[in-house]
């Protein structure tokens, strides 16, 4: 398999003297839909935002193996935040156009395989119904798929996604998550995303990121991590 | 379209703001004078003199503060921000304030000889300068725009308090002059004034729309504009360097115009029912001019001798549009 995004001794957190995870040595792989588990508070969403280049590591390398240009994170990464702030007046189109930044020119324009971009992701996602649509007026469930298009249209070879199934219904969770895998396994993404939803997670994910309370992350497949009780502790109650 | 129908609007109030006025023209005599037929006719001065430096002045004014209002309610996602909710107008203030009645406390104030004239504008502009300069400085420091916000109000208050200082001490003919200041007028503005303060403003209109694909993207909050792989400070300090253009230099020169700039862009957000900014910052460029243009016609109350202070007319006319656009338009948000 194919490392999109080699990691190497990576430290997150908020201190260098309280790192809330060090020495990660992990790879994402083109294709994949890696599922990231762990209690509250345990640092999901920071090693998430730090992978996007929203935080800065505090110690090691996100080494990326695809071409790179000055705009190093918007190339690489697409993020999802889990409730993504919409603005009102502003239709779907504009929204997921948006995604476009760094291919316009200063006025934002210029793009030429943008129309055609947007128009594909819409598709992609089944949102291309409601692209006239003010987003603000959009439910939680399709604005998620809107925010997934808008990181679509970024051309990255690696998807982050925050809790993406978190506010919705079950039908929600579970045709976002086939979403997931099926932009993994047509486009060659890598995907990770962070969830709850230990069920859904062991149905649609291929790996595993488990983060346990005493700040290490474990990895490996579903079953594995199941065979030898990582899953078990996860969810246990003290 | 309803871009086209602005654009006749403030034609339309263009052309009305040359023609009426308060001293009272035969049209024909307008028209004659603006065609230039006779250069030392009593028509002519009072038309190129006057009357069209003034409309012009007030076009820009409202363009400015507009487009400014624009920008501070998308980059701090609050409706009521104005183009001065940083600080800028107290900034301003302080500096017209040091310069019409601190003078007896820094003498050295009315022996600066190259200012004559120029006075008020440069010591406004100072201000407004200076309290750019700070929040600029601190923005680099602070990741949190709403702290930004917060920040610039405080300012905003130091400079209303230091400013009450000085008119507690001051005697009444300063007195009066900087409270006429802060009514803002579009009479004071002609010839090389005029040439600077239009440059300022285009080069503040050029660097806003520079900002509008920016700020499309800072509708949906920092964290999605960082995972783009925007630099938020940098481009936070644009649209302070437009704001320090637009509204410092019409607060320079016209003195702190209020309304205009928070009320125009809500207007348009619902005329347009569109925030997208390639739409936003246009349509309020023009309806932002034409209604500075129209409060500009009422104030002169033409035909009568009296002149209103524009900052009056202005809200006492958009007041009433606002109170009708908050009940009728049920998706009010930013």
């Amino acid at each position: 398999m194919k490392p999109v995004v080699q990691i190497r001794d990576l430290a997150v957190g908020y201190s260098k003297k309280e790192p809330l995870f060090q020495g990660l040595h992990e790879n994402l792989n083109a294709g994949t839909v890696t599922g990231l588990l762990g209690p509250n508070g345990i640092g999901k969403s920071t090693l998430l935002k730090t992978l996007a280049g929203i935080l800065t590591p505090l110690q090691g390398q996100i080494v990326a193996h695809v071409q790179q240009d000055r705009h190093r994170s918007s190339q690489l990464y697409a993020f999802v935040a889990s409730q993504p702030p919409r603005a009102t007046r502003f239709s779907v189109w504009d929204t997921v156009s948006t995604g476009r930044y760094r291919y316009t020119n200063w006025l934002g324009l210029k793009d030429e395989e943008g129309k055609r971009t947007v128009t594909h992701a819409l598709k992609q996602t089944g949102t291309l119904h409601l692209a006239a649509r003010d987003s603000a007026g959009l439910s939680d469930g399709e604005f998620h798929r809107v925010a997934i298009a808008r990181a679509l249209v970024q051309n990255t070879p690696l998807l982050l996604l925050d809790e993406p199934t978190a506010f919705l219904d079950i039908a929600g969770k579970r045709s976002i998550a086939l979403l997931l895998r099926k932009l993994a396994r047509e486009e060659e993404k890598a995907i990770l995303f962070s969830t709850h939803d230990l069920a859904l997670a062991k149905e649609y994910c291929d790996v595993f990121w488990v983060m346990t309370s005493d700040h290490n992350l474990h990895t490996g497949t579903p079953e594995q991590l199941q065979a030898n009780g990582i899953i078990d502790r996860l969810y246990q109650i003290h | 379209m309803k871009r086209i129908w602005l654009l006749f609007l403030l034609l339309f109030l263009v052309a009305a703001d040359i023609f009426l006025g308060s001293v009272r023209l035969p049209a024909t005599d307008v028209w004659s004078a603006l065609l230039g037929s006779d250069p030392q006719s009593f028509a002519y001065k009072i038309v190129w003199n006057f009357r069209i430096p003034k409309m012009l002045t007030a076009l820009m004014a409202g363009m400015a503060l507009s487009v400014c209002g624009v920008q501070m309610q998308t980059l701090f996602r609050n409706p009521l921000a104005d183009p001065y909710v940083l600080g800028i107008s107290s900034g301003a203030g302080l500096g017209v304030a040091l310069f019409v009645m601190g003078a007896s406390l820094f003498p050295v104030i009315t022996a600066l000889p190259w200012l004559s004239g120029l006075g008020t504008v440069a010591f406004a502009w100072m201000g407004a300068l200076a309290v750019m300069m700070f929040i600029v400085a601190a923005s680099k420091k602070m990741k949190s725009t709403m702290g930004l916000l917060v920040l610039g109000i405080m300012i905003g208050s130091a400079g209303s308090a230091l400013i009450g200082l000085l008119q507690y001490f001051s005697d009444a003919p300063a007195l009066k002059h900087y409270v006429l200041w802060t009514m803002g007028s579009f009479s004071n503005v002609s010839g090389h004034k005029l040439v600077i303060m239009a440059s300022l403003c285009l080069a503040g209109l050029i660097l806003s729309i520079r900002n509008i694909k920016d700020l499309n993207v800072f509708l949906m909050g920092q964290t999605y504009a960082e995972s783009l792989g925007i630099s938020t400070v940098r481009v936070r300090n644009r649209i302070f360097l437009a704001t320090t253009l637009l509204a410092g230099s019409v607060t320079a020169f016209c003195g702190p115009i209020g309304f205009i700039g928070i009320a125009v862009p809500h207007i348009c957000r619902m005329i347009f029912g569109n925030a997208n900014h390639r739409t936003l910052i246009p349509a309020s460029a023009l309806l932002g001019a034409a209604l500075m243009v129209l409060a500009d016609i009422i104030s002169q109350m033409p035909g009568s001798q009296s002149v209103l202070p524009v900052n009056t007319v202005a809200a006492l006319m958009g007041i009433p549009v606002i109170i009708y656009i908050l009940l009728k338009d049920k998706a009010f948000e930013l």
